[in-house]
């Protein structure tokens, strides 16, 4: 009990402490925002913990026709804005496709042909496709239903690591890659499934790694499954 | 139009469904593509500046012609470890500057998610999924061998 109460008043005086590490940030705060570190002929590098170099600026219309309202040229913080809102109408248009596809069913078709190939290759048994099909388009609705899987015993320990092993790698693929991924679709130089379909077969390659690494190296913790 | 089968709350009109997902596209771009890319704009300003950037191209130059890349490329693939957007932000700052090219984006391109945000998903999947930590280390390395595999294939087959 007394190492309790002990405990608590640290814990409060803890919270009011000021330790060197606040003063050094408030000092850092007085210098970024100051201005203080840009211009010094010598050490250009400075700037770099100089608050408005890194707002930095928006682009110009350097190519009348050309160029977009992003501009060209542009650098630091407020180009990454620009940048970032120019790509939301694409992440619109995948995103709300995606929505109308799975609603006729594109999700189930995978699950369906899916299923008969876990048990041969993951070695996992077939009712475990519901699981990895919604870790493609979201992490967290994969992750819960993976621990519901085992909570109920439907699949063993080493299941479950290698069920997580093909979710962890490439997680919530689909929304992944047509959402922050289509920032860079402009410049790919082969069709956009092509990257999404090799990923794709790696998560199965990636799982049957684990899976090896588990029935050799880990075979005695598995030994009474 | 058949609505038989659909679950009332929910409209069968392909258009509002479409709509239902836009509205969730827009939010991942507000919340998620927009802060994440406007800080990797701002980390990659810092290590172009502080010279960062020119040092781990010349230190990784060797090991990243691998894989096809420039060296500089090695800070796009740090990055994904911690954050699949910040990376995809990253690599497209370098794009705008001239350091990646369109065929350094393709062969990158499978790294941003098979090595993506796995510091997040260990919370996110492995520690909700109860994933035993013992074997967390395993799957990392699952996950980097699936990332350099595809950059290698990417780079000697399909690009």
């Amino acid at each position: 009990m007394e190492k309790e109460n002990k405990n608590l008043t640290n814990f409060e005086a803890e919270e009011w402490r000021v330790g060197p590490k606040a003063f050094v940030s408030l000092v850092v705060a007085i210098l970024f925002f100051s201005g203080m570190l840009t211009g010094i002929a010598d050490m250009k590098w400075l700037s770099a913990f100089d608050y408005s170099t890194l707002a930095g600026k928006f682009g110009t219309m350097k190519t009348l026709g050309k160029d977009t309202f992003v501009g060209a040229g542009g650098i630091g913080a407020r180009a990454g804005f620009l940048f970032a809102l120019s790509l939301v109408p694409s992440v619109m248009l995948a995103i709300g496709c995606l929505e109308v596809l799975s609603y006729y069913g594109a999700i189930k078709a995978a699950h369906k042909l899916l299923t008969p190939l876990l048990r041969p290759l993951l070695g996992v048994p077939g009712l475990t496709g519901l699981a990895l099909i919604t870790d493609l388009q979201s992490t967290d609705a994969g992750a819960a239903l993976t621990k519901e899987l085992y909570d109920q015993e439907l699949i063993t320990k080493k299941e479950l690591t290698i069920i997580g092993a093909w979710q962890y790698s490439g997680a919530g693929l689909i929304n992944n890659y047509f959402a922050i991924g289509s920032a860079l679709f402009s410049y790919l130089t082969v069709p956009l499934l092509l990257p999404f379909a090799l990923m794709f077969v790696f998560k199965f390659v990636g799982a049957i790694y684990v899976r090896f690494i588990l029935n050799t190296f880990y075979k005695e913790d598995f030994k009474n499954e | 139009m058949s609505n038989g089968a659909t679950p009332a709350k929910m409209s069968a009109n392909p258009f509002d469904i479409f709509v239902i997902g836009a509205r969730k596209g827009f939010n991942i771009a507000i919340n998620n593509l927009v802060p994440n890319i406007l800080m990797a704009y701002a980390v990659a300003e810092i290590l172009k500046l502080l010279g960062v950037m020119e040092f781990l191209g010349t230190l990784f130059g060797p090991a990243m012609t691998v894989f096809g890349l420039p060296g500089e490329a090695v800070t796009v693939i740090l990055t994904a470890w911690l954050s699949s957007s910040a990376s995809v932000g990253l690599a497209a700052n370098m794009a705008a500057n001239g350091i990646l090219d369109a065929t350094h984006i393709t062969i990158l391109m499978p790294c941003f998610f098979l090595l993506g945000a796995q510091l997040q998903y260990m919370g996110r999947l492995l520690g909700v999924a109860d994933v035993p930590k013992k074997y967390w280390p395993l799957l990392m390395s699952a996950s980097l061998l699936n990332a350099l595999c595809a950059m290698l294939i990417m780079n000697y087959i399909f690009v």
